[in-house]
């Protein structure tokens, strides 16, 4: 399963939920496989995926799905301890693990030492899950998405990108916000009075 | 260097009341802060007004505070402004591009009576910064603490922008 069979599942997997997608190319490839209002396409600001979609949750109690990579993990673990300290965040944490920095030349993600679903684990995540194939993926993605009303982890290993990446996600990001803006509010009937703040 | 506290005096719990109350009426929230020591009792104030998220690093709180201001709820940030230097990038490459409306309330370290060399440079850079990236930013007076809610509320509820209250070190009665 390379990234972009990964992003494929996480679509069909999903219907409304919002979903954040972490910069490089799992925005890239999202955008082009399938537009759609609940996502968010976070085009910088790496490592800050799981703290957007954090704030989602907390604000509106949506099962909210970040979409987040191994090297983006690395670049701020300390979003896995904020997370962590949140028991009921109904938040549904992916990571497609492909083991390099693929939209930079591929060079090695320092971190296969580390055991990701024990370090989300101990950060307090409620349940923690790897995957390593297609099937399995579908599986936990569904399950998650049906019973999400605590932190729930997916470590999914990839195999190397073999498809070509789509060009860079070309939209006006203010008019991108405001529109996700827009869909959360039309999904949570107001302004986040939902919260659980 | 630690700063004491049995120097702050009623008044200025006081004025950390007020600030606290006059963010809360205006329907400024949720509230999350990496702490400060200038910022302390208005913590404190915050805290039991309407609660505070701690977050362990300060992008990490604008980070969470965007999705919430994504959310059509109204979210500050407090910080000491070793924290804006922390969160370059993510203002950059996030609020600004985004159009982000996020309160920011930035202490300033490096900031008479504060000699720390450690915090001196930030000090100097923190207004210049935020005026780099188009963030209107107001240094907080005692005097003026309801205008200037009204004029945060304005710019942040009204033009749907970012804004930043800078709080000097002897605002709330930090001494070295």
């Amino acid at each position: 399963m390379n990234k972009t069979v990964a992003i494929q599942q996480i679509i069909l997997a999903t219907t409304d939920q919002p979903i954040i997608f972490t910069t490089g190319y799992s925005c890239r490839i999202a955008a082009h496989l399938c537009h759609r209002p609940n996502h968010f396409y976070m085009t910088g600001s790496m490592g800050l995926a799981t703290s957007i979609g954090t704030g989602v949750a907390l604000a509106t109690g949506l099962p909210t799905v970040v979409v987040d990579g191994d090297g983006s993990l690395m670049m701020n673990p300390t979003s896995l301890i904020v997370v962590g300290a949140i028991p009921n965040l109904p938040l549904l944490h992916v990571v497609l693990d492909d083991g390099v920095y693929a939209s930079t030349g591929s060079q090695e993600v320092s971190s296969k030492q580390v055991n990701l679903t024990r370090l989300a684990h101990v950060s307090g995540y409620s349940q923690v899950f790897h995957v390593g194939n297609v099937d399995a993926f579908a599986v936990q993605l569904h399950g998650a998405l049906a019973n999400c009303f605590s932190p729930i982890f997916i470590h999914c290993t990839l195999s190397a990108e073999n498809t070509a990446v789509p060009p860079r996600i070309d939209l006006n990001l203010a008019q991108h916000q405001r529109q996700f803006s827009q869909y959360l509010r039309t999904v949570t009937g107001f302004n986040g009075q939902k919260s659980q703040l | 260097m630690k700063a004491s506290y049995t120097t702050v005096s009623a008044n200025h719990l006081n004025l950390a009341s007020t600030l606290a109350q006059a963010l809360t009426e205006k329907g400024f929230g949720p509230f999350f802060s990496t702490p400060c020591g200038i910022l302390a009792p208005l913590y404190s104030a915050l805290e039991s007004n309407i609660g505070v998220h701690t977050i362990p690093r300060e992008d990490n709180a604008i980070g969470i505070a965007a999705g919430t201001a994504m959310a059509n709820q109204r979210p500050v940030v407090l910080m000491q402004n070793s924290g804006l230097g922390q969160s370059v990038n993510t203002i950059a490459s996030l609020v600004v591009p985004y159009e982000i409306p996020i309160l920011l309330i930035v202490s300033l370290r490096g900031i008479a009576p504060d000699r720390t060399s450690e915090n001196a440079a930030m000090g100097r850079l923190t207004e210049p910064l935020l005026s780099s990236f188009s963030i209107q930013s107001v240094q907080l007076e005692t005097t003026q603490l309801a205008a200037q809610v009204n004029w945060a509320q304005q710019i942040v509820y009204e033009q749907r922008q970012s804004a930043a209250f800078l709080v000097p070190p002897s605002m709330f009665g930090w001494q070295t």
